[in-house]
């Protein structure tokens, strides 16, 4: 079954079109990214979906109900992780959560805080205040009051940035946990290509207000056509190369090289990934 | 349902209030200190001490003489002496403040006789002033002519309470108003600003039901100032506290109702926090000074007795006045009420006329 429906949808700010005219569809109980640089329209797009900024033109139905023009039915439906969100300070995460559970008229408030503490792992500071946790830790409380209602659907915008590489790790844990263990559905927004691998089923590249690409990480890496991707520095300048035959293609490169009697350095190889899908498709690296 | 809502969300903003020391300070410590420093600055000088009062006439003017000392404020009358010459060592052993005797003259009338000590002149000044106030006040009423001159300052808001009876409400009606302008404009400001309303807008709960928890627990916290200053003032200022005060609490709920409306415009209009403090700011310290607060209005230049007329905070003092240290009634403050009302809807018409949410 269809969880989301997103037809032709478009959104101008001005002059400026940040999200131009784009479709895709997310299964029930599927992990779906949404990868793409700066700017790409990542949060405009999610924010049409979740009802908080109304498309110029396009459709959008989540499990089956229109979103607009009254998000209300839809938003009790949904758990959202806005992008940022500063939190009310002087209220502890447990008092926030049945909180929350409360303002969704739900009477096992304090049930469902504690569930939620255990789901992304802060039981232990659910008697502090928001102000006083960790980038991390504030992430966590931000992605259980997305949970704390029991949503059929979980939005999280970019769970991960400012994180350090360990903080990211066990989020991706707690996010995986959410998916496989609680069969939500998940649409989560990134620019760590590594963590559109990892974490979802299905990845919609973005880039420049479109949808690019869209496919398994594995089909996206498929459609590179190669198995391995060597790459070089060649007088200060970085070559990269794709090719079936691991062996054949670094012998090639060396024969190469000699024969035109350069230096090269830094000699690389390893499987393709999502950042080379998206260098193929842009002709730009993914990080400027 | 939604009456649980509501109940659990002013609880919450009930906390997130009173965790802040910043706004405790603010609402509650604050004045008192503010009041407790006036009154050690102005408020002395209204004390004239312990007077002892020999009374050898007997006659109806001098018993209401023996009277109207002991019910001025800041006198203190002992009646125990006899002995005139014992009670004047008293006064120059400076156990004692001042003495006053009365005696029946040849002619009928009542005679009265002060002896004070000039230690303090200051005090003298103030006591040579009270009782013989006080005489001729009775000799008037006796004999019916026009009051002499010395009363005509009696117009003076004042002169009839001591400096700290007088401070107390005006302190009282400035708390309540920072509090309440502060605790919905810049808090309102900060939260649209921070995202905290839009991501409110995601959950079921209407946000107006939001804003109007927060009203509740901020006219909580006005009647906690309520209470708070009005039992300091009597317990450790000694402020005489009439038993109409409990008047006080219709008018401070409505008066923090004018102020956070107030507040709320304020959110309404601007964009920033700290343009959101400048404003209140702006708006504030000016009624502040020329409501009455520190200082009699009546005693100020006409000009500025017309400005005070167009402040809502002036009609919040003089009702908190009336109703706490003047013995007045509800009844009594019902056109400042009114007034404060008719305030309140007119900001409540611009504001939500000018409120946005993001
Ligand atoms: N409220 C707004 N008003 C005007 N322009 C906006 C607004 N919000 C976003 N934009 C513009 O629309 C474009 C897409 O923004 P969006 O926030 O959707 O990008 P994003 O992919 O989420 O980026 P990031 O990874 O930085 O979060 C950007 O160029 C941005 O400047
Ligand atoms: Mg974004």
């Amino acid at each position: 079954m269809v969880a989301i429906q997103v037809d032709s949808l478009t959104k101008r700010y001005g002059e400026h079109v940040a999200v131009d005219g784009i479709s895709f569809q997310v299964e029930q109980g599927e992990a779906f990214g949404i990868l793409g640089p700066n700017g790409a329209g990542k949060t405009t797009t999610l924010e049409m979906i979740e009802g908080l900024r109304k498309p110029d033109s396009g459709q959008v139905h989540v499990l089956g109900r229109p979103v607009w023009p009254d998000p209300r039915s839809v938003q009790s439906l949904i758990g959202v992780q806005l992008q940022s969100t500063t939190l009310f300070d002087r209220l502890t995460s447990r008092e926030l959560l049945e909180l929350f559970a409360c303002f969704y008229n739900r009477s096992d408030g304090s049930e469902r805080a504690q569930l939620v503490l255990e789901q992304v792992g802060l039981v232990g500071k659910a008697d502090a205040y928001a102000d006083d946790m960790s980038g991390g830790q504030q992430q966590r409380l931000a992605i259980a009051l997305a949970l704390v209602h029991d949503p059929d659907v979980v939005f999280l915008d970019e769970p991960t940035t400012g994180l350090d590489p360990q903080a990211r790790r066990n989020l991706w844990d707690v996010i995986r946990a959410i998916h496989a263990d609680a069969g939500k559905t998940v649409v989560l927004t990134t620019h760590y290509l590594e963590e559109a691998e990892t974490l979802c089923d299905r990845v919609a590249i973005m880039d420049e207000s479109r949808v690019i690409a869209l496919d398994t990480p594995a089909g996206l890496i498929a459609s590179l056509g190669a198995e391995v991707r060597i790459s070089y520095t060649e007088g200060g300048e970085e070559q990269v190369a794709y090719a079936h035959d691991a062996q054949g293609a670094v012998l090639e490169t060396l024969e190469a090289a000699r024969q035109r009697g350069a230096q090269i350095e830094g000699l690389s190889v390893r499987g393709p990934s999502l950042e080379d899908v998206f260098l193929k498709l842009t002709g730009r690296e993914f990080r400027e | 349902m939604t009456l649980s809502r509501i109940g659990a969300t002013t609880l919450a903003q009930m906390r997130m209030m009173f965790r802040r020391r910043i706004v405790l300070f603010w609402s509650l410590v604050f004045p008192i200190i503010l009041m407790a420093l006036l009154g050690l600055l102005f408020g002395r000088s209204i004390d004239a001490g312990t007077i002892t009062v020999i009374d050898a006439s007997h006659t109806p003017a001098s018993t209401a003489m023996v009277h109207a000392l002991s019910t001025t404020k800041g006198v203190t009358v002992k009646t125990d002496q006899t002995d005139v010459a014992h009670a004047r060592k008293q006064v120059q052993d400076g156990d004692r403040d001042a003495l006053v005797v009365l005696t029946k003259t040849p002619a009928g009338a009542t005679a009265a006789h002060l002896y004070y000590s000039n230690a303090s002149a200051t005090q003298a000044g103030i006591i040579r002033g009270i009782v013989s106030g006080a005489s001729s006040r009775i000799s008037v009423a006796a004999t019916g002519s026009p009051p002499a001159i010395v009363y005509s300052q009696q117009s003076v808001d004042s002169s009839s309470l001591s400096y700290i009876d007088f401070l107390l409400p005006g302190i009282l009606a400035l708390a309540i108003m920072i509090s309440a302008v502060i605790g919905l404009s810049t808090v309102l400001v900060t939260w649209r600003k921070q995202g905290v309303l839009r991501r409110l807008k995601l959950t079921p709960m209407p946000l107006w039901e939001f804003l109007v928890a927060r009203v509740a627990a901020s006219l909580t916290l006005a009647l906690l100032q309520v209470a708070v200053l009005i039992t300091f003032g009597a317990l450790v200022f000694g402020v005489s506290i009439s038993p109409t005060a409990w008047a006080a609490i219709p008018v401070a709920l409505v008066g923090a109702l004018c102020f956070l409306v107030m507040g709320f415009t304020v959110g309404s209009l601007v964009a920033e926090p700290e343009t959101a403090d400048a404003v209140t700011n702006v708006i504030t310290n000016p009624m502040m000074f020329l409501s009455g607060t520190f200082y009699p209005v009546a005693a100020m230049p006409a000009f500025v007795q017309t400005i005070a007329k167009v402040l809502p905070l002036y009609y919040m003092t003089n009702a908190l006045r009336d109703t706490i240290v003047r013995d007045r009634g509800l009844m009594y403050v019902m056109p400042d009420i009114g007034v404060l009302l008719a305030v309140t809807a007119v900001l409540a018409i611009v504001s939500l006329r000018t409120f946005r949410w993001e």
